[in-house]
């Protein structure tokens, strides 16, 4: 190392010029970054999607030598309009990272022992592959799980596992979105339903925090919003930068978002402020909705949030004065009540209150190639196509009953599952045993509540595979690693970006593996040809499935290899909107016959996949599995004992959920996570900033170190998750922090099957 | 034609301390680390439970008129360019720190590897002088940061900054830095 030679001791030492070469050659961690400004670099521009969040924000990458140079946003999509959050920027740190994991690895010694062997990826195929048979011939192929964040690789994951045997299939939906996905789901019959927040202009949030949970074109659309004056009411116990770029912030009690959003429902009916002529013509359930309102009055609402009844008044004027372009966003995650499904309904029943739906600045069903074809009447812009693939063997019912008639998980859809239900059937065995668990870039670890209990389970298994780039803390308990590139080392397909209009992004390498990592495709496809499955990878490579993909399209493939995503100039269309219809029709005369007397374009809207074919603010179905549920009813919940604290979570704009915690330049922007606490709480408990404090719960205990804050309820703590993390392969993030899961329970709440991310802690100082 | 002058401005309302731009400037000028040439700091909250605030700091040189840091420069490693930008000829740096001790804005350091004084350069040598916009003000996700030329009265900077009231850091110093700022508008009392 040269660290210690000064400047000047070089200038002694050698011609000036020489001196970045020398380095150059000298320095192990930075040769990447040494700067060679006598040579002209051979540079060239990829464009790809991201993946260091869901979001998958079309990018651009430079190359310089081969080398990754800068990650930049791409300037032509108008989504980011050339943009790039932190994590996406900081790719570039993860591909070059020597913590990576750069073989396959098969465990030696007991579980979770640390000890690894580097093995060939045909080892590593054939452990598996041995393993999985004994499963399948001892237990049933039912018995192996499979769990990814979703994505395109889900579907190579998926067919491998249904190719066999195996039903059961999950993403980590459960543990995050799901009441929201869920509630969607019940209402519009689909989940593809959005806000359009660029043009809104009084927009509500429930804890949803767009400026530090980044979804970029959401905090650049909501930011555009305010710098046109529109109104930020933020309901959030804590005082985040949402909160702090709010116009009013209003700290509501923990748990009780739903006597607040009811009482704006209640608001809004009393004084007639409703839009009768679209609860009519498009939704069922009105006259449950009124009944079940009548008693949820501000006042009432005033004991249980903490927030005054005159201000309830006031926001329910005020957001009805701004209709049809306000919005009540139904957000996702806080979880701070097992009400999750009744927030989330409620939330989104308010917006169909004011005849929000389809309308600029309100909310709109996705606009993707199947809805506008159909408007149209013929074939003008194309669908993702897949593979035809051979019939997979008969399968047993799902672990999780996800989507099964007259099962309690009914209205989980069967492409997700409730993957937080897995160690649940590891360790109870019911309906039947999960033995194997093939885990996929997924981490529950970290990303399930109740570590404690998911370790136990884990530790029960014959078998636990784990593909991601690092040796994370589920990876840690694994039998096999096996490693993926890194999304900017991958060649993949197209995926669906679907919004206002469709958009189909491509996944293309920027660089070749600087390891010995492959990609999701080709870890399944290989996979199942050693298992004798190779009928269902019917493909060759990635520019068969592209070309596949977009049904043979060579210039659809060839526009996305150069802009990085294909478009189809469609006009922005909102089917309430007569002005945005005129312009559609304009475009495409054929869809007139769609248009009504009144200029807009309703026949979709009336013909939903639900029950009733309409908007459903009530449901019998919900009904019938959950008497009592048709409507969302207040129900008080205790989530804490007196003398304890209300323990709540949120993300953080440089990192993402279990994932980013030890990529090189984020873990530096922030290594760990500290507890927020009101100063009078503290004060009153004898505590001071920086104390090092346990924190407990009826589920497990955690070290943290506390940050005092005025941004915080007195009867609540609060933290940045995904940290504390248990993976000594992970150096930078192994035990720093605090991991929030350990104190969270087991719960899946009903209708949805959510975890609850909201639990009672005691606090000593240590 | 005469020169141009560089500033940028920075919205502290529009942003949002996400740290998109010190990340993008690590990647565009290599810089290494446990070093920043840019951070953006939130600083707060501030004000008395529950009317709080947050105030958005951008931390990096301002890229002064009256620079400080270039007359106690010995070898004249320190200078101003003739587009108004502060710059270190790393050929010229002998580390000695003066300029870091000058700086009334912490916005150098000596870097780490090198032992060459080192701080934003609005990117001048990588983007600006191709016609590129400095990496920061490119990847803004909220699109908090504008750049231009002072001396262009129709520049979309110069347009902007007439629009409303301004600030620079630390105006007492009689520095007249480039990096202007518009405050914080959200007061922590209602």
């Amino acid at each position: 190392m040269i660290n210690k030679i000064s400047r000047r001791t070089f200038l002694k030492l050698s011609g000036a010029t020489a001196v970045t070469v020398a380095m150059a050659s000298n320095l192990n961690k930075n040769v990447l970054f040494a700067a060679d400004e006598v040579k002209k670099k051979e540079v060239k521009k990829v464009r790809t999607f991201c993946e260091m969040c869901t979001v998958r924000c079309s990018m651009e990458v430079r190359v310089a030598d081969g080398k990754i140079d800068f990650v930049g946003g791409n300037p032509d999509w108008s989504a980011t309009g050339g943009t790039i959050c932190a994590r996406g920027g900081s790719s570039l740190s993860q591909v070059y990272d020597k913590q990576r994991v750069q073989k396959p690895l098969i465990r030696q010694g007991q579980r979770g022992e640390n000890k690894w062997k580097e093995v060939s990826w045909d080892e590593a195929y054939d452990y598996i592959a041995k393993k999985m048979a004994e499963i399948k011939e001892n237990y049933g192929p039912e018995t192996m799980a499979f769990s990814c964040r979703g994505g395109m690789h889900k579907k190579y994951m998926d067919t491998f596992a249904n190719a066999y045997g195996s039903p059961n299939t999950f993403t980590h939906e459960s543990t995050c979105p799901f009441a929201r996905t869920v509630a969607r789901d019940i209402i519009f019959g689909t989940n593809g339903v959005d806000i359009d927040y660029g043009n809104v202009k009084y927009l509500i949030t429930l804890g949803r925090n767009y400026f530090e949970g980044i979804h970029v074109p959401q905090a650049r659309n909501v930011m555009n919003a305010l710098r046109k004056g529109a109104k930020l009411v933020s309901i959030d116990p804590r005082f985040s930068v949402t909160s702090a770029k709010a116009d009013e912030w209003h700290p509501i009690k923990p748990g009780t978002d739903l006597a607040f959003v009811l009482a704006l429902t209640h608001v809004i009916i009393r004084d007639n402020l409703y839009d009768k002529e679209f609860i009519d013509t498009f939704t069922v359930g009105f006259e449950q909705i009124k009944d079940s309102v009548s008693a949820t009055t501000p006042e009432w609402a005033e004991k249980e949030t903490g927030i005054a009844a005159k201000d309830i008044e006031r926001i329910a004027k005020e957001f009805v004065a701004m209709k049809p372009k306000a919005v009540l966003d139904w957000g996702w995650r806080t979880a701070t009540s097992p009400e999750e499904i009744e927030l989330r309904r409620a939330a989104i029943h308010v917006n169909l209150l004011i005849g929000n739906c389809e309308v600029p600045g309100g909310i709109f069903f996705t606009k993707n190639a199947a809805m506008l074809n159909q408007l149209i009447g013929s074939n003008v812009v194309p669908s993702i196509q897949s593979p035809k693939l051979p019939k997979f063997p008969k399968m047993k019912p799902r672990v999780d009953g996800a989507g099964v008639k007259g099962d309690p998980n009914y209205f989980i859809p069967k492409g997700d599952g409730v993957v937080h239900y897995i160690p649940e059937a590891i360790l109870t065995e019911k309906p039947y045993p999960i033995k194997g668990w093939f885990v996929y870039r997924n981490n529950p670890m970290i990303s399930q509540s109740n570590t404690n209990r998911v370790r136990e389970a884990l530790m029960k298994l014959d078998l636990l595979v784990v593909c991601d780039l690092y040796l994370t803390d589920t990876g840690h308990l694994a039998d096999v690693i096996l490693p993926e590139s890194t999304f900017l080392e991958r060649e993949e397909g197209f995926n669906d970006a679907t919004g206002g209009s469709p958009k189909y992004t491509l996944r293309q390498k920027v660089v070749d593996p600087i390891y010995d990592t492959k990609t999701n495709w080709q870890i399944f496809k290989e996979l199942g040809e050693k298992m004798g499955l190779g009928s269902y990878f019917p493909w060759k490579n990635m520019d068969e499935m592209r070309l596949l993909q977009m049904s043979g399209r060579k210039e659809l493939v060839e526009q996305a290899k150069e802009k990085g995503f294909v478009e189809f100039k469609m006009p922005a269309l909102y089917l309430r909107d007569p002005k945005s219809v005129a312009a559609f029709v304009e475009k495409f005369p054929t869809a007139a016959a769609q248009v009504n007397e009144k200029g807009i374009i309703p026949g979709p809207l009336l013909h939903l996949k639900t029950p009733s074919k309409k908007m459903e603010m009530g449901s019998i179905e919900v009904e019938e599995l959950f008497p009592g549920r048709e409507v969302p009813r207040y129900r008080t919940v205790k989530l804490k004992e007196d003398d304890q604290l209300y323990f709540l979570q949120g993300k953080v704009a440089v990192h993402t959920n279990a994932h980013t915690h030890n990529v090189p330049w984020l873990n530096e922007l922030m290594p760990e996570n500290r507890l927020w606490i009101n100063p009078e709480t503290a004060t009153k408990r004898g505590l001071s900033n920086g104390d090092k404090v346990e924190i407990s719960s009826a589920f497990g205990k955690q070290p943290a170190t506390l940050l005092i804050s005025k941004g915080i309820r007195q009867d609540s703590v609060f933290t940045y998750f995904g940290f504390g993390r248990n993976a000594p392969g992970m150096k930078r993030a192994h035990q720093k922090g605090t991991n929030s899961n350990i104190l969270l329970p087991t719960e899946f709440t009903p209708v949805c099957a959510m975890s609850l991310h909201t639990v009672g802690i005691d606090i000593k100082k240590i | 034609m005469g020169n141009k002058r560089y500033g940028m401005l920075y919205d502290s309302n529009a942003c949002i301390g996400c740290q998109a731009c010190s990340i993008a400037c690590r990647g565009e000028n290599k810089v290494h680390d446990d070093v920043h040439r840019l951070q953006v700091r939130i600083e707060g909250p501030k004000g008395e439970y529950p009317n709080l605030r947050m105030d958005f700091h951008r931390q990096s040189c301002v890229m002064c008129d009256n620079a400080p840091c270039v007359p106690v420069c010995p070898t004249g490693a320190s200078y101003t360019n003739e587009e108004g930008i502060n710059m270190v000829d790393e050929k010229k740096c002998v580390g000695c720190g003066y300029c870091i001790t000058a700086c009334p804005y912490q916005a150098r350091y000596l870097d780490p590897k090198t032992g060459v004084a080192d701080k934003c350069t609005f990117c001048y040598e990588n983007r600006v002088k191709q016609d590129e916009k400095p990496a920061c003000v490119s990847i803004c996700p909220t699109n908090a940061l504008i750049f231009g030329d002072l001396n262009d009265s129709n520049s979309e900077i110069c347009k902007a900054i007439k629009k409303q009231a301004t600030v620079k850091y630390k105006e007492s110093l009689n520095t007249n830095p480039k990096l202007i700022v518009i405050p914080n508008r959200h007061g922590g009392e209602k």
